[in-house]
């Protein structure tokens, strides 16, 4: 009996999370698969096991969010797809053993960038994730990750750069020249996972200096 | 195997420097002929729990100078044994292993290089890549009697950074080492840059 | 940076080198352990640990990989990668079990309570054929690091 060749049926099944957002995506092999349909089951690592996941059955858009059920940022998971033809044929694949902790990709920080006349503050607005804690509360990336810090960097007249960083939310560049444009950088940096956010990025002018008018 | 026909290569050595580790040995000659080395290593816990494996080097599998450049296979602070072997076409040589294990906190540590400026009254430093290992303890001071020194830790390399804003008149002098947190190691200082708010740079 | 794991302290390991030498070799180590209904180091091996358990739990852990999951874990014939990834684990795992010194006066409770949480980690290993178990046993190291960074010091 030689097993019937179906991976046109179905690719590429993984993760792709940002911020804890747990989407699972697949494709399928042919150009156009108007009459598959698709139904997916995901599973704790060393649960045994598997569960549909409501919404995601006999559908045929190729992508489903399981944030809910992925939602534990300490326990590892599978999920799979089961991808029916028309005419009968099936084909299911896995995806890898997925940690969204290792995993999810951070999108740049939230910042506002406040210009005075002789310094720019910054203030970094947590970002919360839709992971719930015992007590419900939505966690943030600095409750997740016990040595996520900011890096801010402020670009001086194109020659040298200030820096400032560390883990609290409000910082000041001080020393600045009045009424001149500076372009700050702002990173969110997970060393342990090799994590770093792109960059928050805010242009500003300080004030001008009124003291002698 | 092929038949071990090629001498072996030898005088094998390991030079580092600032965390980069080069392996070198005395090339096999074969006039007219081009040679080609391949080196390997293990760490101490294959040699005392699975001495048969080694692993090749990630440079130099092959390469063909008498030099490889280590520093990616070293990736722990224990002793390594390197060993090299020659090729030409099929003949191979006995593998040479480097007579004493290498370890990395061995390496020589040199006073960075840096480059002191000033922008208005802003002290910059630019201090040189040494890799991500490396963090640079900069020390910084008004030079006047009973000065205060303080001491920041930079981590970035290679772009000039804002130290500290000077008062109007005054002059700071600046000295840096570097610290290795994988050996625990420090180098020695480098030599002080001082430079005044109007003046320029003033060597020691 | 440093680890302490409650009086034992440990430098010159950089947590990040181990997470990025698995990293490279993770969804091929992993692919390889096809029982995906048993967890290693699970949560009860691994949760709540208090400081003063943990130089004996990471002690044993670090000894078992060394002595049981790694020894046999290698044949010349495995990719040059995961070769290379293991050396990296097992030469820093080895660095970091050499300097662990639980102290002996610790009240026996704890090193009791340490036993205890290894024992199961080690039991159900043993109920798993000793290939599936050494693969399924590096396949977890990265569950293991997620751990030993809660005692990692920046």
């Amino acid at each position: 009996h030689i097993a019937e060749d179906t991976s046109d049926l179905l690719q590429y099944v993984k993760f792709q999370s940002s911020n804890f957002e747990n989407i699972l995506t697949w494709d399928s092999g042919l150009e156009s698969a108007p009459d598959v349909v698709y139904s997916v089951e995901y599973k704790t690592y060393g649960k045994k096991e598997w569960l549909a996941k409501e919404g995601c059955q006999r559908i045929t858009r190729k992508s489903c969010n399981l944030t809910t059920e992925t939602g534990n940022h300490t326990e590892h998971y599978y999920a799979r797809v089961t991808a029916v033809s028309a005419g009968g044929r099936s084909a299911t694949k896995m995806t890898d053993r997925f940690s969204s902790m290792q995993q999810t990709t951070i999108k740049p920080p939230d910042v506002t960038c406040i210009p005075k006349v002789r310094s720019i503050q910054m203030i970094v607005h947590p970002t919360s994730t839709p992971i719930h804690a015992e007590d419900g509360h939505l966690l943030t990336l600095e409750d997740i990750f016990q040595d996520l810090f900011y890096r801010l960097e402020l670009q001086v007249n194109h020659t040298y750069q200030m820096h400032l960083g560390g883990k609290q939310r409000d910082y000041e560049f001080i020393g600045l020249s009045p009424d001149t444009e500076f372009l700050g950088t702002i990173t969110i940096s997970v060393p342990n996972f090799f994590k770093e956010s792109a960059p928050y990025v805010c242009r500003v002018k300080t004030l001008p200096d009124r003291t002698w008018t | 195997d092929g038949v071990a026909v090629l001498p072996a290569p030898q005088n094998l050595s390991v030079q580092s420097t600032n965390m980069k580790h080069l392996l070198t040995w005395s090339p096999v000659i074969v006039p007219g002929e081009i040679i080609y080395y391949f080196v390997e290593y293990q760490g101490e816990y294959e040699s005392l729990y699975m001495s048969h494996i080694w692993i090749p080097s990630s440079w130099c599998s092959p390469t063909e100078g008498p030099a490889c450049d280590i520093t990616d296979d070293i990736t722990a602070t224990v002793p390594y044994n390197l060993r090299v072997r020659a090729t030409l076409g099929s003949q191979t040589s006995a593998w040479s292993t480097l007579q004493h294990p290498f370890n990395r906190n061995s390496t020589i540590l040199t006073p960075p290089v840096m480059e002191v400026t000033k922008d208005g009254f802003h002290l910059v430093i630019k201090l040189e890549d040494l890799g991500p290992q490396f963090e640079f303890l900069v020390a910084y001071w008004r030079r006047e009697p009973d000065a205060k020194e303080h001491v920041k830790v930079v981590r970035s390399r290679g772009i000039p950074v804002h130290l500290e804003t000077m008062e109007p008149g005054a002059a700071y002098c600046v000295k840096v080492r570097t610290f290795v947190k994988a050996i625990g190691r420090h180098s020695p200082f480098s030599q002080a840059e001082c430079v005044k708010v109007q003046g320029e740079a003033l060597p020691l | 940076q440093e680890f302490r794991f409650g009086p034992c302290r440990v430098q010159g390991v950089a947590l990040q080198e181990l997470r990025e030498a698995f990293w490279t070799v993770k969804d091929t180590v992993q692919a390889k352990d096809n029982i995906t209904s048993v967890r290693l180091l699970r949560k009860e091996v691994l949760q709540d640990v208090s400081d003063a358990e943990s130089c004996y739990l990471i002690r044993a852990l670090l000894k078992f990989y060394l002595n049981t999951v790694f020894k046999n874990y290698l044949d010349e014939a495995a990719d040059v990668r995961i070769r290379r990834s293991f050396s990296t684990l097992a030469n820093n795992f080895f660095v970091i079990a050499s300097k662990l010194q639980p102290s002996e006066d610790e009240m026996f409770s704890i090193s009791e309570s340490a036993r205890r949480r290894f024992l199961l980690f080690q039991r159900a290993f043993k109920q798993l054929d000793i290939q599936a178990a050494q693969t399924k046993a590096f396949g977890e190291v990265d569950i293991l690091l997620t751990w030993m960074e809660k005692f990692y010091e920046f």
